[in-house]
């Protein structure tokens, strides 16, 4: 049996290890660029967090209670990533350039990095998460105290606290554990790399842990189909019917705005993104992991409704049912799978709140109420992590009070909901923020603020109800007994859920005074400025220009400014490539337009694009921009500039494309010429000796009076020509053979010195009937090269006979010499014949060109050459013409030798 | 393929996986029918839900990866 001080040790130790991953996961990231921590599989894993303990306890329960509903939280993130390339690749594409620290400050920077906007926000968000935290806060403490009321050991040290104070316990734990974990440096694009790796680890652990149970409760089941159908025996269905309506659509529909605006997520997906491309594979892998983490929640939560006692919670069945089968492995495995996911999004969720409230609320107060030109080094670093520090421990607060005063309401996966209603507010927004020019400012923070307070109304209050009879009493008859303001039947709505009711009236507003209110307030300059940035991410690329236009501020004065966000090393750097990129000494920079640009963005990443905008414009106070200045860059003639620069780029583009393609069809025109020459010339190679035979053979049928002498010369003439046509059949299939790179042989280790001798012996006869001369120059000894035997020695027998067909000397001459040079066979046969005009020295090897001199001899196609050349390049050498020792042709082969 | 019809491809799938999960479609699937003892809704869910899946990793796998994540756009659509 486990007892309670074992788990909790495990507990402990469990969390000093996530510790130590996360500490060697930071170093690793910062020496290795290319670690694996950058890779997609672990930016996939660290979005699982979205799977916390309500998953794995709270989806049960919540199968357990009303069947199938608890997949739309799956399936709402699952269509949001799958249409990846509509939505978040945008949103990491906007936030990447403008170095957007979290959802808050995406919105305050898209609506002209107002401040008001993102201290709305950051409210709203540390309120509407609350729920959340106690969710995972009372997950961990029921999962102990299962653990604890089932122990044989007694409660152990858990004796005399109750629920209240473990839960206390935990909260303070977390807070700790995520003040050691996430505030300990201070980083400008807001990633923490090691959190990220534990994160993924955490992933890892709850998913197998889940897993691992479902397999279990199969096996004990008897399978899929036994527990389905013991349970329908024990009178537990599946209840379908209801499913599909109000709630269903609602669910789901607040699961899609929750993937993308609660703070957590959209740190993961988003800020803590190294590479757009990752959003590949989490399109779909993070679906995939979903799909596993629920694919046994059915299972398990319908086999416990059926063998576990009445009464007992369904939310923490994936513990109790291992246990009950006195499994403590397995359940102790499960205890940490739950953990897991609550410590994970416990940690996450608190450090991005935690940059919202330090960026957009403390940040700003410290500017407002410290003088500008206050140089004192390390010191914003420094109050930035101590304001996270506090609101880490702040929003842990907040997360404990809401449990402590909704600790007996039952079920887990409705508190969630709360505050996915609550983060929902900001999905509006953040849409028009990314797809619509013309939302404004004023428009945006009235929709979010009406749709909190519908929120709070409709959604947030009723969650007393159990507590605080004030709370009843209102939920029965309404305020002041106006009835039609009751929270759960706003204006007489009263036959909805109360969540759907909730979600539609917050949502309804919240979009209709974005709408409406945009169209009735007109955007300041910045405003413009910001949306055609956010809008036309696509459309122009990297817009890389400051807001400031004048610089009136020194370097220095800029220096100050950025040494306290950055810290000394970083703002150093930042101004030495300044001062390197613009080729001057580093004091006597003046600071441009697009530098003053940059240093916003930088300062934005570690304090938020408002704060980052107010502290530039106090230390160019005076200098702010214009409005002038403004709206000249908002200018559409500067619009129109850099669109028709675009189009110039485009129609470049697209002739260069038209010039490739042309070239393309000249080469291709080119050989089809080519093609028909060769048909012309085959033809009319065949032609001649066909014409010769036909003639010759209508003579022998139509004359009777031919004597046999002359008959006997036309049957031989007859059979010389068809001789000559298979002869010339057999050359075009050849080479046609050869050019389409078939070989009819292995090149195999074969002595070409040999071949070459009885290419010699072949053309004996040959030579003494024209009478030449044969001289031998060097001959090397035995050289082995690869080829074939025959091959090489037609190639010799072609070249030798073109030396005697071609050669009109009075004195024939030929000499054939060869040798082995710098490991090749070289074999050179050189005639004093006419030699080869310069004009066809390059066609000689092509088909069908024969030397001029050589036309009037009919005896061959000319495609010897041509083959000859196809031969020796398939035996990886060459053939070629050079400058021989005699005064006519010179053919070159060369061979390379094996050793 | 194409690069725009894969694009496509993607919204298709979005949408129309949208609306296999809504009603009035999901009620077509929605008949008190089990198959091995499990209601037939739930291999239906399961079911759109691995074609959504699948059907990603196919396109994804396709389109051609952007050149450079955060570098300047590259004139979409």
């Amino acid at each position: 049996m486990l007892s309670a001080d074992f788990v909790i040790a495990t507990a402990v130790g469990y969390v000093g290890l996530l510790f130590v991953l996360a500490y060697l996961g930071d170093r690793r990231a910062r020496t290795n660029a290319k670690s694996f921590l950058h890779s997609p599989a672990v930016y996939t894993l660290s979005i699982s967090v979205y799977c916390t303990s309500w998953t794995f306890y709270g989806a049960v329960g919540n199968a357990a209670r009303s069947g199938l509903e608890f997949l739309t939280i799956y399936l709402g993130p699952t269509l949001v990533f799958v249409g990846w390339w509509f939505l978040l690749r945008r949103l990491v594409r906007i936030s990447h350039n403008q170095r957007i620290t979290s959802v808050a400050d995406l919105l305050s920077s898209r609506f002209g990095k107002s401040n008001r906007l993102a201290v709305l926000i950051t409210c709203i968000a540390v309120i509407g998460i609350a729920p959340y935290i106690a969710l995972q806060l009372k997950a961990v403490t029921s999962s102990i105290q299962a653990v604890a009321g089932a122990s044989a050991f007694g409660r152990g040290s858990l004796t005399g606290i109750d629920d209240v104070g473990l839960a206390f316990g935990v909260a303070a734990g977390m807070a700790l554990f995520t003040i050691l974990f996430g505030t300990r440096h201070v980083d400008a694009k807001e990633q923490h790399h090691g959190v990220v790796a534990a994160i993924a680890f955490e992933a890892v652990v709850k998913l197998t842990a889940l897993v691992a149970v479902g397999v279990f409760v199969v096996f004990v089941g008897g399978g899929f189909e036994n527990i389905f159908s013991a349970a329908a025996q024990a009178g537990v269905t599946v209840d379908a019917e209801e499913t599909f309506g109000a709630r269903w659509l609602t669910t789901l529909g607040l699961s899609v705005a929750a993937i993308v605006c609660l703070p957590r997520q959209f740190q993961v997906t988003v800020v803590e993104n190294s590479d757009e491309n990752h959003l590949r594979v989490a399109s779909w892998a993070f679906p995939a992991y979903m799909l596993l983490m629920s694919l046994f929640i059915l299972p398990i939560a319908v086999f416990g409704l059926t063998t576990m006692p009445a009464g007992s919670n369904p939310d923490m069945f994936a513990l109790t049912l291992p246990m009950s089968f006195g499994q403590d492995a397995l359940a102790l495995f499960a205890f940490i799978g739950g953990f897991s996911s609550a410590t994970s999004m416990i940690i996450l969720e608190s450090i991005a709140l935690s940059i919202m409230v330090s960026n957009h609320i403390v940040m700003p107060l410290i500017l407002r109420l410290s003088p500008a030109g206050r140089g004192d080094g390390q010191g914003v670093t420094s109050l930035l992590l101590m304001a996270r520090r506090f609101s880490i421990v702040l929003i842990l607060s907040l997360g404990f009070f809401y449990f402590f005063f909704t600790r007996d309401s039952n079920a887990l996966a409705p508190i969630g909901l709360i505050s996915f209603t609550a983060i929902a507010q900001f999905f509006p927004s953040v849409i028009a923020a990314l797809f619509w020019r013309e939302a404004s400012l004023k428009a945006a923070t009235a929709a979010i603020a009406a749709g909190f307070v519908f929120w709070v109304w409709c959604s947030f209050l009723p969650s007393f109800e159990s507590v605080s009879p004030q709370v009843a009493m209102l939920l029965d008859r309404g305020p002041w007994g106006i009835s039609w303001l009751r929270p759960e039947a706003m204006f007489g709505l009263d036959n909805l859920d109360p969540l759907a009711h909730a979600a539609f009236w917050s949502i309804l507003v919240n979009v209709l005074t974005l709408t409406i209110g945009s169209l009735l307030t007109g955007q300041s300059a910045l405003e413009r400025v910001q949306a055609s940035v956010f809008v036309d991410v696509f459309k122009r690329g990297q817009i890389s220009r400051g807001n400031f236009v004048r610089g009136s501020a020194t370097a220095n004065d800029l220096f100050f400014v950025a040494e306290r966000v950055l810290g000394e090393r970083r703002a150093a750097a930042l101004f030495e490539t300044e001062a390197r990129d613009s080729g001057v000494d580093p004091d006597m920079l003046e600071p441009s337009p697009e530098f003053i640009g940059r240093l916003e963005r930088e300062l934005a990443g570690s304090i938020g694009a408002a704060s980052a905008h107010v502290m530039l414009s106090k230390v160019l106070s005076g200098s702010d921009v214009s409005l002038e200045e403004m709206m000249q860059m908002a200018d559409e003639t500067q619009q129109v500039i850099e669109y028709s620069q675009q189009l110039e780029k485009t129609s470049a583009e697209l002739r260069s494309t038209a010039q490739q393609l042309e070239d393309a069809n000249a080469q291709l025109r080119e050989l089809d010429s080519q093609k028909d020459e060769f048909l012309s010339q085959v033809s009319h190679e065949v032609r001649t000796p066909m014409t010769s035979i036909r003639s010759f053979s209508e003579i022998l049928l139509d004359a009777d009076d031919i004597d046999e002498g002359q008959r006997q010369h036309f049957v031989g003439t007859i059979h010389q020509e068809s001789l000559r046509l298979t002869k010339l059949l057999d050359e075009i299939l050849d080479l046609s053979a050869l050019e389409r790179g078939e070989r009819t042989w292995d090149n195999v280790p074969v002595d070409a010195e040999a071949a070459l001798g009885r290419a010699l012996t072949v053309c004996e006869a040959l030579l003494r009937q024209r009478g030449v001369t044969v001289q031998q120059g060097e001959r090397a000894p035995a050289a082995v090269v690869e080829g074939d035997a025959d091959r090489l020695c037609q190639v010799f027998i072609n070249l030798i006979s073109n030396a005697v067909k071609y050669n009109d000397s009075e004195a024939p001459v030929m000499r054939i010499s060869s040798s082995v040079k710098a490991g090749k066979f070289v074999v050179d046969i050189a005639d004093n014949g006419p030699g080869i005009a310069k004009g066809e020295r390059k066609l000689i090897f092509e088909k069908f060109a024969r030397g001029q001199r050589g036309a009037a001899d009919q005896s061959g196609a000319g495609l010897g050459l041509a083959i000859s050349r196809q031969i020796v390049t398939r035996m990886n050498g060459s053939l070629d013409l050079v400058q021989g020792p005699l005064p006519g042709a010179c053919f070159r082969v060369r061979l390379a030798v094996l050793k | 393929m194409d690069r725009r019809k894969l694009i496509g491809g993607m919204l298709l799938l979005t949408v129309f996986g949208a609306m296999l999960l809504l009603p009035p479609l999901v009620y077509v699937f929605n008949q008190p029918i089990t198959h091995f003892g499990i209601p037939q809704i739930v291999f239906y869910l399961f079911a759109v839900w691995l074609l959504l899946i699948t059907g990603m990793a196919l396109l994804t796998r396709a389109l051609p990866p952007d050149a450079n994540g955060s570098g300047p756009g590259e004139g979409e659509r």
